[in-house]
């Protein structure tokens, strides 16, 4: 079965836009981080419930309406890494 | 929270060939594979309250990290013959201090290089990352 | 030991030095300053010799406190009013958790303040200081303080740090007994300390709201930019010595700073273009 991750509750951060990217404090850090598209959308989809990549990139396809979910996937793989070099995101 | 939705709306065509460009477009704005999106915040000394042991001063700073540093710890551009590539690493507060009093060089650089290197920091202005790990490093006049 | 005693807006100092000449020098550019309220000190700066003997050879000012650099390589007895100083800021910098600290100068005019924040060099305490000779209230050149609850600078108003050509331009426009001891050799060069005019000191406890922020960049050829809310943002959390340190507080002043404060950045080719590229904005946002 293909890895799952999963983000905290949304109560778990602050989020502040600014230029049309996310400000985000993280509570359980109490680390600052400034997120670009698609990463906010992301964490969003992590913290209703856990996805693996295939499963976030059909998130991502119906929340920016593109079909190429395949593309998708693969720049989802690359944000989770930073995601969870960030402590945003944890496998499980 | 970040845009709710696709920023530029398109008026959507039946035409097949108007569908793919929108498509595209919305796909740009999800960042291409191996650039970055999550920048985090690291004040360099608010991170480490109460202990300055740990701060540290890039060379050159982030702002000029492409220069090369001449011997007498100016930037010059890179390949410049006679000056130095950037320290592969932040210099610590103890490496510096170091240099200054016993002349020890700088981990993996020779006398000269490292000489250049707290000529640079000797230069650098007071700027607030550095605050602390400058104050550390002042040297007593004569 | 020396003593000496000062509260400067909010925060209250006590200085102790092995020697006599700083705490006279602080004495001499603090006077008529309030002491710290109930005689309780927040913050303890010690001066002290590096080694016992450097006391009277070759003097040799370890610069001690509440919070220390334990390896800080120590300074000549002829900088220790530099020291001490510098030993408020460093109190300040590590231990300061009541308010959000800015690196930046802080005037104020009509109930409202000017922030100005940059690196060293980029003019926001010589403009701090010319502008507190024109008619605008010097809250401080070092640290503005923002109260997390209330979005409000409180005052700071140290004495000015004033480097090199900046010191004779604002020795031509203040009276002489307002200048601290002429500080040559230091690692930035020549400095000399300002006190601030006595409306300054007699309204310290006077908080006002932030109005307008600028980036200033001295020896440029002159420019005003915006600048993107997110640029800000970061470039503040660079200049903020305790934003981590005060956790979601921190995060929320800040932000709101960001969204409420107008902020230019600004370059200028000498103090007379920055001064009237401020009248300029600040008549803008006082709209």
């Amino acid at each position: 079965m293909p890895r799952r991750y999963r983000a905290d509750p949304r109560s778990e951060r602050i989020s502040v836009e600014m230029e049309g990217m996310a400000v985000i404090y993280h509570r359980p850090s109490g680390i600052t981080h400034l997120l670009a598209a698609p990463a906010p959308e992301i964490l969003d989809a992590l913290s209703d419930q856990a996805l693996d990549v295939d499963g976030i990139a059909a998130c991502l396809a119906a929340e920016f309406e593109i079909a190429a979910e395949d593309e998708i996937a693969a720049v989802v793989a690359d944000r989770l890494i930073e995601l969870e070099g960030a402590g945003l995101v944890a496998r499980i | 929270m970040a845009h709710e939705g696709p920023m530029n709306e398109e008026p959507r065509e039946g035409h097949p060939a108007a569908e793919v460009a929108p498509t595209r477009r919305r796909l740009l704005m999800l960042g291409a594979v191996g650039a970055s999106a999550v920048v985090t915040i690291r004040p360099a000394l608010a991170s480490t309250a109460g202990s300055i042991l740990n701060c540290e001063i890039p060379v050159p700073d982030p702002g000029h990290s492409g220069n090369w540093i001449d011997a007498d710890g100016k930037l010059v551009a890179p390949n410049t013959p006679g000056a130095y590539p950037p320290a592969l690493r932040p210099l610590t507060g103890e490496q510096v201090k170091s240099n200054l009093r016993y002349g020890r060089s700088y981990p993996g650089t020779s006398y000269d290089q490292s000489r250049a290197y707290t000529n640079y920091i000797r230069r650098l202005q007071q700027g607030t990352s550095g605050f602390t790990c400058y104050a550390s490093l002042q040297m007593p006049r004569g | 030991m020396h003593s000496f005693t000062v509260r400067i807006g909010p925060v209250g100092f006590r200085v102790g030095s092995a020697w006599p000449r700083p705490v006279a020098a602080l004495e001499a550019i603090y006077a008529g300053y309030p002491g710290p309220r109930d005689g309780i000190a927040d913050f303890t700066v010690r001066l002290e010799p590096e080694r016992p003997w450097r006391r009277f050879v070759r003097p040799s000012v370890a610069i001690r406190g509440d919070f220390i650099l334990p390896d800080a390589v120590p300074m000549a007895l002829r900088h220790g009013f530099l020291a001490a100083e510098m030993g408020m800021n460093l109190q300040m910098a590590l231990g300061q958790r009541r308010f959000l600290l800015l690196h930046a100068s802080a005037v104020e005019r009509d109930g409202r303040v000017l922030l100005m924040t940059g690196e060293s060099g980029a003019g926001k305490s010589t403009l701090a200081a010319l502008l507190g000779e024109r008619g605008w209230r010097l809250m401080g050149d070092e640290f503005a303080l923002v109260d997390p609850v209330s979005g409000l600078i409180h005052a700071f108003p140290r004495a000015v740090s004033l480097k090199n050509a900046a010191i004779a331009m604002l020795r031509a426009e203040a009276s002489e007994d307002r200048f601290g001891p002429e500080l040559d050799g230091t690692p930035k060069g020549t400095l000399r300390h300002l006190r601030p005019r006595a409306d300054a000191v007699a309204r310290m406890d006077e908080p006002a709201a932030p109005a307008l922020l600028l980036f200033p960049r001295y020896g440029h050829d002159r420019a005003i930019r915006p600048m993107g809310e997110a640029e800000i943002f970061v470039r503040l959390t660079q200049a903020s010595t305790n934003y981590v340190a005060l956790g979601e507080a921190g995060h929320a002043a800040l932000a709101r700073l960001v969204k409420t404060v107008p902020t230019r950045a600004i370059d200028y080719p000498d103090s007379a273009a920055a001064l009237a590229i401020v009248d300029m904005l600040w008549a803008e946002q006082a709209r």
